[in-house]
């Protein structure tokens, strides 16, 4: 099939700011598409020039043979570890053509004697089509093969080392919103991402904020600094987010007891139930990332009693968790280890009804 | 006394309700009997304004020693021929604005045009009989299509509420009836015009004859010729003078009973209305789409973007029923699908939407599966609204956040129940066009058969055409526009 392509200009498309053409290596798709290690952000495949060519008869070619693949998928990683299923991955790559083509729509003509016609692409075919096999045969999750995550109205770089934001931490950003609508304090005030990742949550909030709001977010991990600094900048933000590298609060000595809002997605998984998750989380995302130790709790309540000292008085708090077990245990925990120091607690559900986050104020 | 405050406008449309206003039909009168015309040299402050010889100048000239001259007259220019008359006629007659027969100076009116059945020949062989009598029967379709009659009562109603003293104790329909009022206004006060303007050129190619004035005769027929073209353009317009007709819309197809067989043709229908509207030029995007187990689609939503998209894809509401050889069954055997065809229009004004407020609505993910957050990586992310009061639903999935599926959702959301609340509004005097719950299977709209012959035909207008393929790629205008005449011209009493 078509696997004839070289090493040059594979990594052109994944790697082109972190190694030259001319690295010699045997393909092997996880070290090419992995580097974890390197905290230089990756241009997303929609913000690249769209250099590369080829006749629409070979990218409908393309479009049939990728097609193809997803629908022998059926519903058999969706049985197997609640994967997708064809029905979905047909949706991506309809996504990732959008993201690939100069002109997405040129995929769609069926003149025949338009079939020589040159369309413009974002990538060389030929790694278009080891991209969509990775997608399918090794499961590496779709907004690896694009770098990018839509969240909200963002379009964030994301890359391998960095997780991908989830849709129900978007819900943070609205519960923010609702919170510094009538409260001004809240809203021209000092705020904290801790874990930002990507750097959503810092930039979904520093976008609702006031004018002189200010966001500061950390984040242990060198890769999800240099990503989320991309995106600051590409929002133009880097005016009102700093992302500073260190373990939660450590990097936030110096604001003591001056945050008017604090927001987190820690990892919260017990590490025992990180093998079993779909393949695409698993194989892929970062373990920093996800594994919350042995009950997944431990980061939460580090947060949890690092807040008492770090929020103002009337100071806004919203934390994501697991799942109502652990909503619960937080809630109870406020209210016996940390008694009078929060006020309001409340366990907020998400769109498919679990019981997802913990929000309160510092008490005065 | 003499506040006269015309300016020339570019607007045909606004100088003829102004030439309206004024009633003009009295100043032409006068025309015949004023037997010198007083001619005026051009000043220059004129010349600049660009020449028209097919309507009347007003002008008001003020703060210059020019306009003392002229500050108690009104000047009407016709080509190069420019009549001043004292203003105090016309302020007598707009005074006196009367509901009356527009006639030429020798009694001639619109209906008479039509009744003289002139023979009509083509537009190139320059006669004015012929040109009259198409503006004319342009003029009599357009009324029909815009429901004379009935408009003119609706402007009574309105007309009385506005003058109510209390009107604005509610603002918001207060805003509503002087919209409604305002934009039947013009469309009538456009019409009225036209007979205006018919008239007058009649009038001056008789004046022009009279005086054996050729450059004026020509100029009075090339400005019939165009007449009789923009009233042509009209004609198609009026068909798409419904309340919600210039908004955008949502297109829904759904597959009939049938299985593979009517989602297959569901999908072929979407596709067909996808096609047509970008070859209309709208924007087109998938809302909301439930793929079919093996092939098609169980339902879709579209949303068409751009003017009149609502007023055009409202032919389309119904059952489409399609014959041909299924390539699903390995029998080779003949099949009846059907798929159902509903159109909501997206309403541009936000005044007349239903507020909705999020207390009334239950926001769900759409395939939630296991424990979410951290474990799970999907790029699924669809949600479906609930309207508690209503029970309407909504789901968008094609977006790439949830967040933008949501707001879609929300979209859709809010049309179905503008389109609820004014089916319950319908006896009033809302047009609406039934959901996709609403369609009863058995209101078939339109057969496509592939096999044993080849045809499309509409059952409503008898519209047919003999190669389903054209229409299956979105040629659809000859079924849309034969149905929209058809619906609007058979009603034959509204004048
Ligand atoms: C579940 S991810 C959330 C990322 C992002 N906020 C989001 O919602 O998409 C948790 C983040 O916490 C970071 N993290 C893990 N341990 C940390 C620590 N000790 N200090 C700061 N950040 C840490 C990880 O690198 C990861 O980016």
């Amino acid at each position: 099939m078509k696997l004839s392509f070289t090493r040059a200009s594979l990594s052109s498309v994944l790697v082109p700011l972190i190694f030259n053409s001319n690295l010699v290596r045997p393909i092997s798709c996880s070290s090419v598409s992995c580097s974890p290690a390197s905290a230089k952000p990756q241009t997303p495949l929609f913000l690249r020039s769209p250099t590369f060519s080829a006749t629409l008869s070979d990218l409908k070619k393309w479009q049939d043979w990728a097609k193809t693949l997803a629908s022998s998928v059926g519903s058999s990683f969706l049985d197997s570890d609640n994967g997708p299923d064809a029905t979905l991955l047909q949706r991506e790559f309809n996504w990732l053509i959008e993201d690939a083509l100069e002109h997405p729509k040129t995929i769609g003509i069926t003149d025949n004697d338009k079939k020589n016609m040159v369309v413009t692409l974002r990538a060389d075919l030929e790694d278009l089509y080891e991209l969509w096999k990775q997608r399918i045969e090794e499961r590496r999750p779709f907004q690896y093969i694009v770098g990018c995550e839509h969240w909200r109205d963002l379009v964030l770089s994301v890359q391998e080392g960095v997780l991908i934001p989830r849709p129900e931490t978007e819900l943070i950003v609205d519960l923010v919103g609702d919170v510094i609508k009538d409260n001004e304090g809240l809203r021209e005030g000092l705020w904290a991402d801790l874990g930002t990742g990507s750097g959503a949550l810092a930039i979904g909030i520093g976008r609702i904020l006031g004018s002189s709001g200010r966001v500061i977010a950390t984040d242990l991990s060198p890769v999800a600094v240099a990503v989320a600094s991309f995106n600051v900048q590409r929002y133009n933000l880097q005016d009102k987010i700093k992302i500073k590298q260190g373990s939660w609060f450590e990097p936030l000595k110096d604001v003591k007891g001056e945050l008017m809002g604090l927001v987190s997605n820690p990892p919260y998984i017990p590490s025992e139930h990180i093998s079993g998750l779909q393949a695409e989380v698993a194989k892929y995302e970062p373990r920093l990332a996800l594994d919350g130790g042995s009950n997944g709790v431990g980061s939460l309540l580090h947060l949890c009693n690092g807040a008492v000292s770090m929020l103002k008085p009337g100071g806004f708090f919203a934390f994501e968790t697991n799942g109502e077990n652990q909503c619960k245990f937080l809630v109870d925990y406020m209210e016996t280890e940390t008694e009078g120091c929060f006020r309001d607690a409340k366990i907020i559900s998400d769109f498919a009804g679990i019981q997802r986050f913990v929000t309160g104020f510092r008490a005065q | 006394m003499s506040s006269i405050t015309l300016k020339r406008s570019y607007s045909r449309s606004s100088i003829l309700s102004q030439v309206h206003n004024l009633g003009l039909n009295y100043i032409t009168c006068l025309l015949s009997s004023v037997s010198e015309p007083q001619s005026h040299h051009f000043s220059p402050s004129i010349q600049k304004q660009p020449k028209y010889g097919n309507g009347y100048h007003f002008l008001r000239e003020s703060g210059t020693g020019f306009s003392s001259l002229f500050m108690k007259t009104l000047k009407i220019s016709y080509g190069s021929h420019w009549v001043t008359f004292p203003t105090n006629y016309y302020v007598r007659q707009f005074s006196s604005h009367v509901a009356f027969e527009p006639s030429t100076s020798y009694g001639l009116t619109v209906d008479g045009i039509i009744a003289n059945n002139w023979t009509m020949l083509d537009e190139s062989e320059s006669d004015w009989k012929s040109h009259a009598s198409a503006i004319a029967q342009s003029i009599h379709l357009i009324k029909k299509r815009l429901q004379w009659k009935k408009l003119i009562v609706r402007l009574e109603i309105l007309s009385a509420q506005l003058n109510k003293p209390d009107l604005w104790d509610d603002p918001v329909r207060a805003g509503k009836i002087c919209r409604e009022h305002g934009s039947l206004m013009g469309k009538m006060k456009e019409v009225k015009g036209f007979e205006q303007e018919l008239l007058e050129h009649i009038d001056m190619i008789k004046l022009a004859r009279e005086e054996n004035d050729a450059d004026l005769e020509s100029e009075s027929l090339k400005a019939l010729l165009r007449m009789r073209r923009s009233t042509k353009e009209k004609e198609l317009e009026a068909l798409l003078a419904g309340e919600h007709d210039s908004s955008s819309c949502f297109i829904e197809v759904q597959a009939g009973a049938g299985g593979t067989e009517s989602m297959d043709w569901a999908s072929m229908v979407m596709q067909m209305y996808k096609l047509w509207a970008q070859h209309r030029g709208y924007g087109v995007t998938v809302v909301d789409e439930m793929s079919g187990d093996i092939a098609g689609i169980k339902r879709a939503t579209i949303k068409v973007d751009g003017e009149y998209a609502f007023g055009y894809a409202k032919a389309e509401v119904g059952v489409h029923r399609l014959v041909r050889i299924s390539p699903f069954d390995s029998g080779k055997r003949r099949h009846t699908s059907f798929a159902a065809v509903a159109v909501i229009p997206i309403l541009g004004d936000v005044s007349s939407r239903v507020q909705i407020s999020e207390s009334d609505l239950r926001i769900e993910r759409f395939r939630a599966g296991g424990a979410g957050g951290q474990h799970v990586n999907t790029t699924e992310s669809a949600v479906r609204i609930t309207h508690i009061p209503t029970g309407v639903t909504a789901t968008c999935q094609n977006e790439r956040s949830q967040h933008q599926n949501k707001a879609s959702a929300m979209a859709v959301l809010q049309s179905r129940v503008d389109q609820l609340e004014m089916a319950r509004q319908a006896q009033m005097n809302a047009q609406h066009t039934q959901s996709l719950t609403e369609i009863s299977w058995g209101n078939q709209i339109r057969t496509y058969v592939l096999h044993p012959y080849r045809m499309v035909k509409d059952l409503r207008t008898n519209y047919e055409v003999s190669d389903p393929d054209s229409v299956l790629e979105g040629d659809l205008d000859g079924f849309i526009l034969s149905f929209l005449s058809a619906s609007l011209d058979k009603d034959e009493d509204y004048l």
